[in-house]
């Protein structure tokens, strides 16, 4: 239907405009105070809109921290897995041989620790030595010094190996040190190496000994 | 104050705007609202929700689109059966499952409710409220706020033909529960 014909037909049913006028004055009167009632609860109502606005945003923030936190890895350790993908060695080598020279410096350090221990009982023994003995130890000491020197000399020779190790190359089963117990066994250059600070640290304590039968003998010619 | 003053008095949450606002069509609203709710405690809530959402989404009107007052009624509307449809109202109206209305002649439909006599304005006013909600209230609008056939579509969300089409189908369904009454 057209709203032309539309609009004539409101013109003409007047008894269903007159029902609806009728039906219109019955209906309930709005009441006087709701429009204050409304401001009210306007005023009221303004503020938590605020924070309604906020923490949408707050939660969502929180998630994001705590995704962020729990997906992302530490900074520290990101280059373990990516070396251990690649199959690659990197510091690591450097970490496995770090105990094993401190073990020997240990195994070192000892015997000169003992001697400190024995000290005041080689004070006493000490009047006893001959000059002989004394002049053989020298004499000792003496042939010993070339060889520490060929030590000092392969040292920058040693750090080399080090560096060269520490270059990448690709890991085998075997290279795993802490997996394998069998990658704990001494290969015959860490024994050589083992031995050679074994002997550096002997020198060093028969060294020590002669300084204090010296330093002993001294005071005696003194007395 | 003019309608562009006053929407963008709102747009600023002018609260003298908004006082405005109410003083112009608040009662309009609260008729829209109570003819669909009944119940005026309801209303006043309805009336309450419809102008809070008016007030906060100012934003969203479209000046050319439609006025403020359609606007504003198109919310009413909304509110009103949504809230009937939240609430689980219990209405009670005539359905024309046999599309009898249809059977009628325009002739006989223009004689029922043309005639202003007392008997059958007392029929066609017992008949309305056989209607469901929304039927009353778009013959409403058409008849007594006499809105025409955009503006009820575009309060009603739909479109100028389906409200003329569902504006004849009304009135044969008047015309139709008139019969039955008095038979």
């Amino acid at each position: 239907m057209k709203e032309e014909q539309l609009n004539s037909l409101r013109q003409q049913d007047n008894a269903l405009r007159e029902a609806l006028r009728q039906d219109e004055a019955e209906l309930p009167q709005m009441p006087a105070d709701l429009n204050a009632r409304l401001m009210k609860r306007m005023a009221q109502e303004k503020p938590v809109a605020k924070t309604r606005r906020l923490w949408p945003w707050v939660a969502a923030a929180c998630v994001a921290a705590f995704i962020i936190v729990n997906i992302m890895p530490p900074k520290a350790s990101p280059p373990a897995p990516l070396a251990k993908e690649r199959g690659v060695v990197t510091p690591d080598t450097h970490r496995a041989e770090k105990p094993m020279i401190a073990e020997v410096e240990r195994e070192a350090a000892q015997p000169a620790a003992t001697t400190k221990a024995k000290k005041a009982k080689a004070r006493t023994n000490v009047v006893k030595h001959d000059v002989a003995l004394l002049a053989q130890e020298t004499t000792a000491t003496e042939s010993v010094t070339p060889e520490v020197k060929a030590e000092e000399e392969a040292k920058p020779e040693l750090a080399q190996a080090v560096t060269q190790d520490a270059k990448p190359m690709t890991l085998t089963e075997r290279d795993i040190p802490i997996t394998r117990p069998e990658n704990y066994k001494y290969t015959p250059e860490e024994i050589a190496l083992l031995k050679k600070q074994a002997d550096e640290a002997y020198l060093k304590w028969v060294e020590l000994e002669l300084e204090i039968a010296k330093h002993h003998l001294e005071q005696t010619a003194q007395q | 104050m003019t309608e562009t003053d006053l929407i963008e008095g709102l747009r600023k949450q002018s609260p003298k705007a908004q006082q405005e606002t109410i003083d112009r069509y608040g009662r309009e609203v609260f008729a829209l609202v109570v003819r669909l709710v009944a119940v005026t405690e309801n209303a006043e809530e309805v009336y309450q929700d419809v102008f809070m959402k008016v007030f906060s989404n100012i934003g969203q009107h479209d000046a050319e689109r439609a006025s403020l007052r359609t606007w504003i009624s198109r919310i009413a509307y909304n509110e009103a059966i949504s809230f009937l449809r939240r609430k689980r109202m219990p209405v009670v109206y005539f359905e024309d499952r046999r599309h009898e209305a249809d059977k009628l002649s325009d002739a006989e439909v223009d004689e029922t409710l043309g005639h202003a006599n007392a008997e059958t304005v007392l029929l066609i006013r017992a008949a309305l409220k056989h209607l469901p909600p929304e039927e009353r209230a778009l013959v409403t609008m058409f008849y007594y706020e006499e809105r025409s056939l955009k503006e009820i579509a575009d309060i009603t969300e739909s479109i100028p033909t389906t409200v003329a089409s569902r504006l004849s189908r009304t009135r044969k369904k008047l015309c139709r529960i008139i019969k039955m009454l008095q038979s």
